[in-house]
C-alpha cells in the first residue's frame, strides 16, 4: 500500500496568474477574431445601430490589460516566487534540469517508463512556459504600439522592433497561433499526466496542493 | 488688383490666391489664425531661400501633383516663395548650364534640398546617372552643404517601389545614406505622391520660424503625419457600428461603408489625407470608395500588399509558397491535433498490451 501526503506546491498569486493569463487568451484571441474580420456586418444605420467593433475592441483591450498584469506578476514570481515557481527550477542549464528534460522527453515518447518526478514543473512543460512567457512579452509590446502608435516611447520601440503598423499586426496575428496551439498540447498532457500519475495536478492549479508519496 | 503683396511675385499670382495659399498652410499646421499675417509677411520677403530640387529612381509625380494637382495658386505660391535655382523638369537652363547653375548655389549660396526618387546602391550606385554622375556622388557633393534637406515623396523618403523586393538596384532613402548626407538634417514629406499642402506647410514653418517643424520617429512633419488614417475616417462611424463592404460594387459599397474588409490600410498609416484632401475639390482615396494603401509608410510596396486583403501573405521558408497567416496557423494547429491523437493512441494502445505499469 503506498501512501501519500499533501505537499503545498503553487502559491496563491501563481494560480491567480494562471487563471488570469488562461482567461484573458481565451477572450484576447475570439475578440482579436473578430478585429481581425468582423464577421457580424449589418446595414443597420442611425439610432437603432450598435457600436459592435467599438466594443468588442473595448473587451479586447480589458482583456490585453488583464494578460499584461498576468504576465508581470509571471515575472515577479519567477525571481522571487517559491522554489518551484523560480526560473532557475525549468531553465535547462543545471544538470539536475537537463536529466529532467531528456527523461521527461524519454518518458512522454512511451521509451521509458521510469519518471524523473519533481514537485514543481517537469522541463519540457517549464521550458515551453519559458517560450510562451517571450511570446507573451512581445503581444504586450506589438498590442501597445497598435494601441498608442502616437506616444513616442511605443513609437520608438515599435519601429525599431517591428517596423510599420501593418507588420506589428501580421506578427501580433502569427504569435497568437502560438498559444492557440500551445493550449491544445497544454490540455492534452495535462490530462495525460493526471491519468497515469495520481498526483492530482489538474487540481493544483486550482488547490496550490499536489500529492506525492511519502518516503 | 493683382500683385499687391510684393512687386516680385508672379503677376498672375493675385492677392486672393496668394493669402489663400497660406491659410491652408496654417489650417494644415494647426495654427491660429493670428498667425497667419506672420506666413504671409515671411511668404513675401524679398530674400526667397535658394532650393535645389534633385531628381533621381522616380516617375515625377510628385511634382506633378505639386504644378498641377491644386488650383493654380499654390504651385505659383510654392514657386514664388523659393528661388528654384535647379529642377529638371521646369528650368529653362539645360546641358551645361544647368550643372553650372547646381554648382553655383551649392558653393556659393546656402540652399534648402529637396529630393525627388530613391537612390541606387549597388554596383557602386551605376542604376541612376544624371550628368556622368551617380546618384550617389550628386547627393555626396549636394547634401552635405545644404541647410535641410526635404525628402519629397515615398521613394525619397523610404525607398519607395524601386526598393521593392526583390530590390534589384540596390535602391533606398536619403535617410538611409547617412555617410553622404552628414549632418543635415532630414524631413521626410512620404506619400505617393504626397499633399502638396504638407510640403508648402514644412517650407512655410521653416520660413516663419526659421526652424523645421516637429518630427516623429521616421522624420515625418507631425503636422501632417501624426494621426492615423483611420482616427480622422470619415467612414470610422460604420467601422464603429460594424458596417461593412464585402465586396467592390456591393450595396455596401453604394452606400459608403467602411473598406476595412476589402483591406483598406488606413487604421496602419498615417498621414494627413482625410483631413487635408487633395485637388482643391476635397477628395481622397477612401472618399472616392477606394481602401488607403498605405503609401506614407516605409516599405508599403512590400508590407500593405496585397492591398485587397487585410493581413500580408507570409513566406513559406524553403517551400516558396506563400499563405495567408490563418491558412498557415490552421494547418499546424491540424498537424498538432493530430500528432496530440497519435500520442494518445499510442499511449492507449501500449497499456492495452503491455498492461498498466505506472503507479
Amino acid at each position: 500500500m503506498v501512501t501519500y501526503e499533501k505537499q503545498r506546491c503553487w502559491s496563491i498569486l501563481l494560480r491567480l496568474f494562471h487563471w488570469m493569463f488562461a482567461l484573458s487568451i481565451v477572450v484576447l484571441a475570439t475578440t482579436g477574431f473578430y478585429i481581425n474580420n468582423p464577421w457580424a456586418g449589418n446595414m443597420i444605420e442611425g439610432s437603432r445601430a450598435w457600436p459592435i467593433t467599438s466594443y468588442v475592441r473595448y473587451i479586447h483591450f480589458i482583456a490585453a490589460y488583464t494578460f499584461s498584469s498576468a504576465v508581470a506578476i509571471r515575472l515577479f514570481l519567477y525571481i522571487f516566487g517559491n522554489k518551484q515557481e523560480r526560473v532557475l527550477d525549468i531553465l535547462p542549464v543545471t544538470g539536475r534540469n537537463l536529466k529532467n528534460l531528456f527523461s521527461t522527453l524519454l518518458h512522454y515518447s512511451y521509451i521509458s517508463d521510469k519518471h524523473d518526478e519533481r514537485l514543481g514543473h517537469n522541463l519540457l512543460a517549464g521550458a515551453t512556459y519559458l517560450i510562451t512567457f517571450f511570446a507573451a512579452l512581445f503581444m504586450i509590446l506589438s498590442g501597445f504600439y497598435m494601441l498608442f502608435p502616437e506616444v513616442a516611447f511605443w513609437q520608438k520601440w515599435g519601429v525599431i522592433l517591428l517596423g510599420s503598423q501593418q507588420q506589428a499586426r501580421l506578427y501580433h496575428h502569427l504569435v497568437m497561433w502560438w498559444f492557440i496551439i500551445f493550449s491544445v498540447i497544454h490540455v492534452y498532457f495535462l490530462t495525460w499526466n493526471d491519468i497515469r500519475h495520481p498526483e492530482g495536478l489538474i487540481s493544483s492549479m486550482f488547490t496550490g496542493v499536489k500529492f506525492k508519496q511519502k518516503v | 488688383m493683382a500683385d499687391t503683396v510684393n512687386k516680385t511675385l508672379d503677376p498672375q499670382l493675385n492677392r486672393r490666391g496668394f493669402l489663400k495659399g497660406c491659410t491652408m498652410a496654417a489650417a494644415a499646421l494647426g495654427l491660429s489664425d493670428t498667425m497667419i499675417p506672420k506666413l504671409v509677411e515671411a511668404a513675401a520677403t524679398a530674400e526667397r531661400p535658394r532650393v535645389i530640387w534633385l531628381h533621381f529612381q522616380e516617375c515625377t509625380g510628385c511634382t506633378e501633383s505639386l504644378l498641377r494637382g491644386s488650383h493654380p495658386d499654390l504651385a505659383r505660391l510654392i514657386l514664388d516663395i523659393i528661388s528654384l535655382d535647379y529642377h529638371e523638369t521646369v528650368m529653362a537652363a539645360a546641358g551645361h548650364q544647368a550643372e553650372q547653375n547646381l554648382l553655383e548655389t551649392v558653393e556659393n549660396h546656402p540652399f534648402i534640398l529637396v529630393v525627388e526618387g530613391a537612390i541606387p546602391r549597388k554596383d557602386g550606385g551605376i542604376y541612376c546617372k544624371i550628368a556622368g554622375k551617380t546618384a550617389m556622388e550628386i547627393l555626396g557633393e549636394v547634401a552635405p552643404k545644404a541647410s535641410a534637406i526635404i525628402s519629397i515623396g515615398t521613394c525619397a523618403s523610404f525607398g519607395g517601389v524601386q526598393a521593392a523586393a526583390p530590390n534589384p538596384t540596390g535602391a533606398a532613402g536619403v535617410q538611409d545614406y547617412p555617410e553622404l548626407v552628414g549632418s543635415t538634417p532630414i524631413i521626410n514629406i512620404p506619400g505617393c505622391p504626397p499633399n502638396p499642402i504638407s510640403f508648402l506647410g514644412t517650407i512655410l514653418h521653416y520660413l516663419t520660424f526659421k526652424r523645421l517643424p516637429a518630427l516623429d520617429s521616421m522624420n515625418r512633419p507631425l503636422f501632417a503625419y501624426g494621426r492615423k488614417i483611420h482616427d480622422q475616417c470619415e467612414r470610422r462611424a460604420h467601422f464603429n457600428e460594424g458596417r461593412f463592404v464585402e465586396q467592390y460594387g456591393d450595396e455596401a459599397h453604394k452606400l459608403g461603408y467602411c473598406l476595412f474588409k476589402v483591406g483598406c490600410k488606413g487604421p496602419e498609416t498615417f498621414a494627413n489625407c482625410p483631413a487635408v484632401r487633395f485637388n482643391d475639390v476635397g477628395v481622397w482615396p477612401v472618399s472616392v470608395g477606394h481602401g488607403c494603401t498605405g503609401c506614407t509608410e516605409p516599405n508599403f510596396w512590400d508590407t500593405m500588399t496585397p492591398f485587397y486583403e487585410r493581413l500580408p501573405n507570409v513566406k513559406i521558408p524553403f517551400a516558396g509558397s506563400v499563405q495567408s497567416a490563418d491558412q498557415i496557423g490552421k494547418k499546424i494547429l491540424g498537424v498538432t491535433a493530430a500528432a496530440v491523437g497519435v500520442h494518445a493512441v499510442v499511449g492507449v494502445g501500449k497499456r492495452l498490451i503491455k498492461g498498466n505499469k505506472d503507479d
